[in-house]
């Protein structure tokens, strides 16, 4: 086994994984304060790539400056979509969100196709081909800054949880919604602030992916799936979670895509899923088995 | 009450939407023949379908400008442009659709091979003639009487590529002995891909690498890293336009260079030149057509039409949209010889079709000759290189316009 | 409406369907029908998991591709007739359900849902690497060779509607039977409060096991006329997770849990597919899909019963109301 080979492919893996982190934070966030899996959370990831697509190719502002652009936009659309319909589905069983957020991300998906058309868009920025290269390895600098920011996110979030009053306020009312209005928290505002959050974080995650994947319609559906095996890997609710989980998926597709078959790369994630769903439900860092 | 209103309401609905899909169903002009040009127009496919779409109108409208079918009375031709989208079940319904409620004579099938082969049955059924530009074997290889095929049969590639890579090696003293074959796992790519196998190593050439990689996957990484791995020499994708561009900017981010003979598709594109600018100029590919093979260049006729092509459309005309024309020169030239437009007789006519003129200098290599299984068995695929930001062909010698241009070491 | 005129409407019903193929001739209808009939047997099927058994599966795909394809390469490789071959297929689909549903039964709610897709994803990818024996994204095409009624080749459009309809008929028979006999007031009792039902003795693992494996034969067999009635199928068209979401969406939008509710929810579903492609069809594509989901969001929100709660005059009062129970308002 040719070690270059194999640290090149670990190399690979963790900066895949890094993305993957950054996809799944949000929704673990969202699963974590109001249990509810949001099955469209790949499609505000392409809706945000679009975005980002728009303001370079129109008004000439590049995606990492217009970070904070798609980030107030990106919560505008989280907020209204929370305010319109998830409100709508708390409390109500399990289905009912399931198929909302299902039908979400159709309607979503296929407004953009026929908005945008179904071609393929794709931002020019200098450091989109760069990477940097020693000793026979070589490292994508999108891929690299991708992969920082992912870290640097997972660490702010765990601050807002664990040392603000919102954060505290969020987690009181995901153990218990009774309790916390009790305490004088207002539930719904926590609700709507974590979903908000939840999809500003797929606006980031879509932003630093449009140097490196191209814009097109059913961009989201390929993370969606590995986003949540990354969450249920991860346990769900904990960010820390995500971002162990993201890396572990992003470095086992890796290996298997070189030493075994790229085709079959996806089938391992699946296996990886079932079997943690199987084994250990609540994943590596999950709290309540559920 | 409010049941009955309720009934009464779904009744006429119900009775609107028959009495409207009635009335859509009766003809509408008379003198106007009406041919269907089915084609992925949305979704995944749509970047070649509007190709196809544009050879074909493009086509009609040059023979209504001479005068429409003469033998007919100078009847005009018109064109039904119909979305079989990207989906195989929506496509064998839309084939439904069009054979049973629009009086089409002939139809133009799809480009893409995953969806031009749901419809076949049907025409057959609904006897209608229809001609391909798509490349799947299966095609013409399950004895259907109305379905013929002009272009090059996918497992034909591997072998122009191989027969080019030799040419290379002798000519220019590469010294290529190990050869890496990537496809992605769509029906293009596995119709030619088994093919490239085979006459690679029936070429005496050593097969280092075989490996299909998921349709639109968004990191070639992985995929970079085992062709490095490889130690390959030379490197045979199958690709579309967005995996093409992604291959080979991720091989420039590795600093992996083998010689790349493209597999068609999205190496010889448009929006190949789109995506990569001047950096594009170079690149190695096969086609099933280009516009610029001798037999065309040479007729002023023809190479008209290429200019035609590029003044309306923006673009040179492509692999997809060279045949698409032909296609429908070729119903117009059965309607005119047999003075009809019976869709049997049109049928009839193009199962022993043997044109050396305008029409059959339109597919290298200057013939076009269908056999009994409805299959064009004189074309080949030919191969071009992007010189001057365009495909030119340069292989085989029969065909070629422009010498090949070794890369500058 | 007095109850004996309500068990004469679905004859009468059926008789108008019986005898369409008579006087409309135009295949494009006929295929309309088809599609229609295949759906709402699908959803009949899917309903004894995702309605009367509350676990919604978003995989079923798979078994609607194990049909599919075991009936086509049984014809492919032994020549053999597809009403043995579908046979095979609704047996093997069988054992898939079975491999599926007993780990993941007792995963709740959204993580059986995200198994199941994740099942579902996982045929897809099997079928499309083992191109040798399932000729991969190439496809398999089922040659047309003039009528052979034994392989499910007819020249017109009217076999196959009236396959599909006995299909439909027969699957809607024996939902009628299930829901008076045991097995579906267990099933009912399973989806009103699983716990509660257990300790009254019922063994719900198993129930749901049955259901899940009757609602896979069903969905195989489906998939097997499919693959006949249209002559070509790749693992896109017969194992996407689309067509997975197609199935639960005909039922959720037709009525979850009930009788007639998948056959509404077909012909919605199937009537808009068609008239918006008829329709808007040249333009980009992708709108029957924006239509389609906006009808589930707005079901799901205002109407969560589905359409045929419209129609809930008609049905004989049965004592406890099973859309109901569906949905956990019951009081």
């Amino acid at each position: 086994m040719n070690p270059t080979i194999f640290l090149q492919t670990t190399l690979n893996g963790l900066m895949t994984g890094g993305v993957y982190a950054l996809v799944a934070v949000g929704l673990t966030l969202i699963f974590g304060v109001m249990k509810i899996v949001n099955f469209a959370q790949g499609e505000f990831v392409m809706l945000a790539m679009y975005v980002s697509w728009m303001l370079a190719t129109f008004a000439h502002i590049g995606p990492y400056p217009g970070l904070l652009i798609v980030g107030a936009v990106m919560f505008g659309l989280g907020y209204a979509a929370f305010k319109f319909l998830i409100v709508r589905v708390i409390g109500k069983p399990d289905e009912a969100f399931i198929l909302l957020t299902l039908g979400l991300s159709i309607v979503l998906q296929n407004l953009v196709l026929v908005i945008f058309g179904a071609e393929y868009f794709s931002i020019d920025t200098p450091i989109k081909d760069e990477a940097f290269h020693m000793g026979g390895l070589s490292l994508s600098v999108p891929r690299l800054i991708a992969f920082l920011v992912a870290l640097l996110m997972v660490a702010g979030l765990s601050i807002l949880l664990n040392r603000t009053d919102l954060g505290r306020a969020m987690r009181a009312t995901a153990e218990s919604r009774e309790v916390a209005t009790l305490l004088g928290i207002n539930p719904i505002r926590c609700f709507t602030i974590a979903f908000a959050v939840g999809i500003v974080l797929a606006g980031a995650a879509g932003v630093l992916l449009t140097p490196m994947f191209y814009v097109f319609p059913g961009v989201g559906t390929l993370f969606n799936l590995t986003a949540f095996v990354v969450v249920v890997l991860g346990g769900m609710g904990s960010v820390t979670g995500a971002l162990l989980g993201g890396l572990i998926i992003g470095i086992v597709e890796a290996l298997s895509s070189t030493y075994i078959s790229l085709d079959l790369s996806q089938l391992f994630t699946f296996l990886i899923f079932l079997a943690v769903l199987f084994i250990r439900p609540s994943g590596l860092f999950g709290g309540a088995a559920k | 009450m409010k049941n009955r209103v309720l009934w009464s309401v779904v009744l006429t609905v119900l009775l609107a939407f028959l009495g409207f899909a009635m009335v859509a169903c009766q003809e509408s002009g008379t003198k106007e023949i009406k041919i269907a040009d089915m084609d992925c127009l949305s979704g995944s496919n749509a970047d070649a379908g509007i190709q196809d779409l544009n050879g074909a109108q493009l086509a009609v409208d040059d023979i209504n400008a001479a005068g429409g079918i003469k033998a007919l009375g100078g009847a005009k031709l018109k064109l039904v442009a119909v979305d079989m989208t990207s989906d195989p079940k929506n496509a064998a319904s839309t084939a439904e659709r069009v054979f049973s409620t629009e009086k089409v004579v002939a139809a133009k099938c799809p480009g893409i091979s995953g969806i031009a082969l749901p419809m076949l049955p049907i025409a057959e059924k609904a006897q209608v003639p229809v001609i391909c530009n798509s490349i799947n074997d299966q095609i013409t290889g399950q004895g259907y009487k109305y379905t013929f095929q002009i272009a090059p049969h996918g497992s034909q590639f591997g072998n122009a590529q191989v027969q080019f890579l030799k040419w290379l090696n002798e000519k220019y003293k590469l010294g290529i002995k190990d050869v890496a074959v990537v496809y992605e796992n769509s029906g293009y790519g596995v119709s030619t891909a088994g093919g490239v196998k085979d006459f690679v190593t029936k070429g005496g050439f050593n097969l280092v690498l075989y490996e299909s990689y998921p349709h639109g996957f968004t990191d070639a990484s992985s995929l970079v890293t085992k062709v490095k791995a490889s130690k390959a020499q030379a490197l045979f994708p199958v690709a579309y336009t967005t995996d093409a561009k992604l291959i080979i900017s991720t091989m420039n981010q590795m600093n992996v260079h083998p010689v790349v003979v493209g597999g068609g598709a999205g190496f010889i594109w448009p929006a190949f030149f789109t995506e990569l600018g001047p950096a594009a100029n170079g690149f190695v590919s096969v086609a099933s057509w280009n516009w610029d093979s001798k037999a065309m260049s040479s007729k002023p006729e023809l190479a008209a039409i290429t200019e035609r092509y590029q003044k309306r459309f923006g673009a040179f005309m492509g692999e997809h949209a060279g045949p698409s024309y032909v296609a429908i020169r070729m119903f117009a030239d059965a309607m005119e010889q047999t003075k009809s437009s019976d869709s049997k007789k049109i049928r009839d006519y193009l199962a022993t079709y043997n044109n050396s003129g305008l029409i059959g200098g339109m597919m290298q290599p200057g013939t076009i000759k269908i056999d009994s299984t409805g299959f064009n068995g004189v074309v080949h695929p030919v191969m071009i290189q992007w010189q001057d930001n365009l495909p030119r062909t340069v292989y085989p010698e029969v065909d070629a316009s422009r010498s090949y241009m070794p890369p500058k070491k | 409406m007095n109850p004996k005129r309500a068990k004469l409407l679905p004859l009468a019903l059926l008789a108008v369907v019986l005898a369409i193929p008579v006087f409309v001739h135009v295949p494009y209808y006929l295929h309309i029908c088809f599609m229609i009939f295949l759906f709402a047997t699908m959803g009949m099927g899917w309903n004894l998991i995702g309605g009367y058994g509350a676990q919604l599966s978003l995989g079923h795909s798979v078994f609607f591709a194990i049909g599919a394809y075991t009936s086509v390469l049984f014809v492919v490789y032994k020549s053999l007739t597809p009403l043995v071959g579908g046979l095979v297929g609704m047996a093997l689909a069988v054992v898939a359900s079975v491999i599926i549903g007993l780990p993941c039964f007792r995963l709740l709610g959204p993580y059986f849902a995200l198994a199941t897709i994740a099942s579902g994803e996982i045929t897809r990818t099997l079928l499309l690497h083992f191109k040798d024996f399932t000729a991969g994204a190439n496809g398999v095409p089922i040659p047309f060779h003039g009528t052979n009624p034994l392989f499910l080749q007819f020249n017109s459009k009217a076999p196959y509607y009236y396959l599909a309809l006995a299909m439909l008929v027969v699957v809607a028979s024996i939902m009628r039977l299930m829901e008076k006999a045991k097995i579906g007031r267990y099933l009912a009792a399973i989806r009103e409060d699983q716990q509660a039902a257990e300790s009254l003795g019922v063994k719900s693992s198993q129930i749901k096991m049955i259901a899940f494996m009757l609602s896979a034969a069903i969905v195989a067999a489906c998939g097997a006329l499919y693959a006949f009635t249209v002559g070509y199928i790749d693992p896109d068209s017969v194992a996407s997770v689309n067509l997975s979401i197609e199935i639960a969406v005909v039922v959720i939008v037709g009525g979850i849990g009930t009788l007639w509710g998948p056959v509404l929810g077909a012909a919605v579903v199937v009537l808009l597919t068609e008239l918006t492609n008829m329709f808007l069809g040249g333009l980009r594509g992708g709108a029957n899909l924006v239509l389609y989901g906006t009808l589930l969001i707005v079901v799901i929100l205002l109407k969560p019963e589905g359409l045929i709660s419209f129609f809930n005059k008609f049905r004989p009062k049965q004592g406890v109301d099973k859309t109901q129970i569906a949905h956990g308002t019951h009081a």
